[in-house]
């Protein structure tokens, strides 16, 4: 039987690349004995758990502006990984231009956490309630993926791959989050179900980003978390709503519909049968505050 | 607040180790370390329950770096508990486990790398056994025994009856009867266990830890070590915050100075919040089945309340556990026909002993609980209903107790119209409730043979003066509490008095800090060492002034003539001709144990001088309920408590702050959860939840000022009072929010959900 309890950290060698072409190559070097560190801290109590024990640590702390949040009118936004949720939550044009983000970085862990910790590092973790991954899902964000031989793109979305397992591979590092502007006349809202008010894994997390043209829901994106294996789109609410205009009865029917997709677990947090019921619930409270944020 | 006479009692001085706790300079046990220190590391089953077959130490011995290792046959045949009549925990496992986490061994290396190394290295070898992991389970007939002892595997049991219940009944008006279930939760102090002990070449022994009570933890060190009392000193650094969890000498203590025995030098042990919050000791899980008689007009008149309480594998205080509830039926209410039965189930879950409040929690949730519930019934208000039924200043209770001060009828007023509970009561707003509840609490008891508190008055020749004391400062203000009553008896300056830790070499050690005894006893001890230096002081200053002792007056530093304020003396003067003139340096020694203090008989119930006085609070909760979510958020809380004088309201205040916010945690978020195999599922403060500062309302806090006749300057204990009331205004104002009757804590938003759901489908 694993011995139970946290211990101090397992012997492992720290690794200090000065540009990301060496971290990339330390990686490929050490395949599948390394891992990267940024905040760590999702990756320090994994390795006290002994429930992961690299030899290497790639740290990403010596490497030059990899914090560097950019937005341009064209492009979008893009940030490094080693932009930290605290800098998210702060910044003040992200809660203009994409105050979903904002939202979510806010609703996590503590202070403290939060000055450490990454937004890539949220992400690549790859566990269900990953509060950054359903308001990156609904604007349709992008990673940014390299390895030894170059880079990749794919959608946040098809990112998961199971619980706390991703598309990534063992030599490869996300170097970039990329999140196109969101539509003319949207709105968007992350709203996050805790038992506390503060410190708190997600029972349920839920983004909903809404456009409209001429009354009628020209766009429309869902994503819940902890709520399934990995952080999950839900495709077919979608679909309830988008070409229509909202009415109560649509909205219901949505996050009925959301509801019904999400496949969640009974834990110590919640039952699966509460988690079913709170998507419905927070899915309608969500569109309707998404649409009432439409500017 | 009321004016009172004295210049530093009743005063909101600022916390004597408020500035170096502030700058973290104040020196807690992990903050120390000796030349030559062994780091120490506990081995923990993984199993609730399993034979030892074997234990092989001999790869963890010859590692690098590791210098000793210890099993349960270092201590051989020793079977220590909280008292010599309890005794049924070995100082660790030696041939059976009975709960996750007991420790099977241990080791000291040079850092704790190699220790925790070493402990991957000692083999060992379980045969499991089935646990017994709820009080259901032990109670069966043939169930598997968590102490061959035990052969029902019930630990305790205590049964009183007072009046004539069966009759009452009969003739009451209106019965109810209900079933509470107040869960299992860990304590919630920041700083862990810590253990640090070092020997000399004479083969004493200085242990510093961080313990809630030196003198019982040291008396236990004894007992498990099998060495005499006078082989070990205790001193006890700042603690950070203890809650009734470090009372016991632990696994950890003993195996820390068996370890420096073996090497000879320091050894510290250190755990972390996740051994803590999962392994040590907790509150138990109780199933109360409770009935009520009440008459029409609200006067209560019978109770039988039957308590079964899962309480893990060994002992610790449960006997007084058990007993407190009995006593507390229904306490701050007079009920004249009382029935109580008790049963305390071993499992194989971690110990449950005492938690800040007591058992007084409970009763108090319970009964609040229920009598809000029957008013409501009978369309009457639960606050006349609790005014209605309150004990009277100077009435006996059925136990025999005598309440000697209570101002409980001013308090519940103060609250109702601070939160505007008649009018509230009837313009409802949707989901939105109030609760309403009462609680009390003794101000500590004798438990053992040793029940007195001791103090020490040192006067030095610079006129400011250093007191020892037996109580512990764990952060509840006992320091700051005690230097204000020795500056106000010598008439001195609150920043006259210095007080260092306690230690057993040169303190008179006192029966322990529980039971909101501290203020009074070990208050009581310390006015009586400042008085006794005082007549000294007084008897130099007698003689410098040509006045009687009798008419010296003691006030700014100063000593006057009573009748003739010209007449004066600085104090330094006084001491200074005490000590360089007559050769005599001043000390005061004084002692106080309550009167005809009894140890109570805790099967049966009745004793009389249980404790000198009881403390008294009201509180009122406003909260809100999502009916789609089910989460509850509280608005507004309003407390007065009756402490008695406070001899500092700020503290006082703290503590009515602190008791509210830590018993929201039980009444919302926390439960102590262990899986199917009996290992712990919420060790991690991430799981385990307490409340956080966003989870605290609004606190509205008053003080109704009584003068007890057994209290020192009047005082009344405090800190565990504050937590005897909110969980019952919290259960009552989600029943008046939403109109359900849910019982069992903690109010999560799925359980409101459900009985939300059970009221819809009409179940």
């Amino acid at each position: 039987m694993e011995y139970p309890y946290v211990q101090r950290l397992p012997k492992f060698e720290y690794l200090t690349p000065r540009t990301l072409d060496e971290a990339i190559f330390m990686l490929s070097r050490h395949r599948g004995e390394a891992r990267v560190i940024a905040g760590g801290t999702d990756l320090l109590h994994k390795m006290k758990r002994r429930e992961e024990t690299p030899r290497y640590l790639v740290g990403l702390k010596n490497i030059p502006r990899l914090d560097y949040i950019d937005y341009d009118e064209s492009q979008g936004l893009r940030f490094g990984p080693l932009v930290t949720i605290h800098a998210i939550e702060t910044s003040s044009f992200i809660r203009h231009k994409f105050p979903i983000l904002s939202q979510a970085a806010s609703s996590m862990a503590s202070a403290q956490i939060r000055n450490l910790g990454t937004v890539v590092g949220n992400i690549s973790s790859a566990v269900p309630s990953a509060d950054m991954a359903p308001g990156l899902m609904v604007l349709g964000g992008k990673l940014k993926i390299a390895n030894i031989k170059g880079e990749r793109l794919i959608h946040v979305e098809d990112f998961f791959a199971g619980p706390s397992v991703s598309v990534l591979a063992p030599d490869e590092l996300v170097v970039e989050v990329q999140v196109p502007n969101p539509p003319p006349n949207s709105g968007m809202v992350y709203i996050k179900h805790t038992i506390r008010a503060a410190m708190e894994l997600a029972i349920v997390g839920v983004a909903t980003m809404v456009a409209f043209q001429n009354g009628v829901c020209s766009e429309i994106k869902i994503a819940l978390g902890a709520v399934a294996p990995t952080p999950i789109r839900a495709n077919r609410a979608e679909t309830v709503l988008k070409g229509r205009p909202f009415s109560t009865k649509l909205v219901k029917e949505a996050s009925q519909t959301a509801s019904d997709e999400a496949r969640p677990i009974s834990d110590i947090r919640a039952s699966a049968e509460y988690r079913k019921e709170m998507i419905r619930i927070l899915s309608e409270r969500a569109l309707n505050k998404a649409r009432e944020e439409v500017k | 607040m009321e004016e009172n006479d004295f210049d530093v009692v009743g005063k909101p001085m600022p916390r004597i180790d408020g500035v170096v706790k502030v700058t973290g300079t104040a020196i807690f046990a992990d903050d120390l370390a000796l030349p030559h220190m062994l780091h120490g590391k506990l081995l923990r089953s993984p199993y609730a329950h399993a034979k030892i077959l074997h234990i092989d130490t001999s790869k963890a011995e010859k590692l690098p770096g590791v210098r000793a290792v210890i099993t349960g046959k270092d201590f051989p045949g020793i079977v220590v508990g909280f008292m010599k009549q309890y005794a049924d925990r070995p100082p660790i496992a030696i041939d059976k486990v009975r709960h996750y986490g007991e420790t099977v061994a241990a080791v000291a290396a040079e850092d704790e790398d190699m220790a925790e190394e070493a402990l991957r290295m000692i083999e060992v070898e379980y045969e499991e056994l089935t646990p017994v992991l709820n009080w259901e389970e032990a109670l069966r007939e043939g169930a598997p025994l968590v102490h061959e002892k035990a052969k029902n595997n019930i630990g305790a049991a205590c049964h009183f009856e007072y009046g004539d219940v069966e009759q009452a009944f009969k003739k009451c008006d209106y019965i109810r009867e209900e079933k509470f279930v107040t869960q299992r939760v860990a304590i919630g102090f920041i700083e862990p266990h810590v253990a640090l002990a070092n020997i000399d070449g004479s083969g004493r022994i200085l242990f510093q830890g961080s313990k809630q009570s030196p003198y019982i933890t040291w008396r236990h060190l004894a007992w498990g070590l099998n060495m005499p009392l006078d082989k070990i000193r205790i001193i006890n650094p700042y603690v950070g915050g203890a809650f009734s969890g470090k009372h016991e000498a632990f696994d950890l203590d003993f195996c820390a100075i068996r370890l420096c025995q073996k090497t000879g030098r320091p050894v510290k042990v250190v755990t972390t919040q996740d051994e803590v919050i999962g392994t040590y000791r907790q509150r138990h899980e109780k199933h109360i089945w409770l009935k009520m008689g009440m008459n029409k007009d609200g006067t209560l008149v019978a109770t039988d309340c039957r308590v079964i309480a899962d309480g893990g594998a060994y002992l610790s205080v449960a006997p007084l556990n058990l007993y407190l509830i009995g006593l507390f039926n229904a306490l701050p209410f007079s009920i004249q026909n009382v029935r109580y039965d008790a049963k305390r189930a071993y499992t194989n879950l971690p110990v449950c002993g005492a938690v800040r409040g007591q058992a007084q929690v409970i009763a108090g949730y319970v009964f609040s609980s229920i009598i809000s519930m029957m008013a409501n019934d009978l369309g009457l208000d639960p606050v006349e209903v609790m005014l209605k039924n309150l004990v009277k200043e100077g009435e006996v209770l059925v136990s025999g107790s005598k309440v000697s001060s209570c101002g409980l009828e001013e308090a519940i007023r103060k609250v109702a119209d601070t939160i505007n509970w008649r009018e509230k009561r009837v313009k409802k707003v949707p989901n939105r409730g109030l609760g309403f509840a009462c609680g009390a609490q003794i101000s500590g008891t004798r438990l053992g043979g040793h029940f007195a508190s001791s103090a020490i008055v040192k006067i030095v020749e610079d006129g400011t003066v250093n007191l020892i004391h037996g109580g512990t400062e764990l952060g509840q203000g006992c320091d700051t509490v005690f230097a204000q009553m020795v500056a106000e008896v010598l008439g001195l300056r609150f920043e006259d008095i210095h007080i260092e830790m306690e230690d057993s070499h040169d303190a008179i050690l006192d029966s322990g800090m529980f039971g909101d005894r501290c203020t009074v006893w070990s208050g009581h001890a310390v006015i009586a060492a400042a008085e006794d230096a005082k007549r000294k002081v007084a008897k130099v200053a007698a003689e410098m002034l040509g006045a009687k002792e009798d008419d010296l007056i003691f006030k700014d530093r100063k000593i006057y003539v009573k009748n003739n304020p010209e007449k004066k003396i600085p104090f330094l003067t006084v001491v200074r001709q005490a000590q360089y003139g007559l050769g005599q340096l001043i000390y005061g020694h004084g002692s106080w144990g309550f009167p005809g203090s009894e140890i109570a008989d805790f099967s049966q119930g009745h004793c009389e001088h249980f404790t000198p006085s009881f403390s008294f609070v009201a509180q009122a909760v406003e909260l809100e309920v999502d009916p789609e979510t089910g989460k509850v958020k509280l608005l507004n809380s309003v407390a007065a408590d009756d402490c008695g004088q406070p001899i500092n309201p700020l503290l006082v205040e703290g503590q009515l702050d602190g008791g509210s916010v830590h018993m929201i945690g039980q009444g919302l978020y926390e439960e102590a959860l262990y899986n199917k195999s009996g290992q712990a599922l919420t060790s991690s403060l991430r799981d385990y939840k307490l409340p956080t500062a966003m989870d605290v309302p609004k606190l509205t806090n008053y003080h109704v000022i009584t003068h007890d006749p057994n209290g020192p300057f009047g005082a009344k204990g405090a800190g565990e009072t504050s937590t005897t009331a909110i969980m019952a205004a919290i259960r009552n104002a989600v029943d008046d929010a939403i109109d359900v009757r849910i019982t069992n804590p903690p109010f999560t938003p799925e359980k409101i959900l459900k009985a939300l759901k059970d009221k819809k489908e009409g179940k």
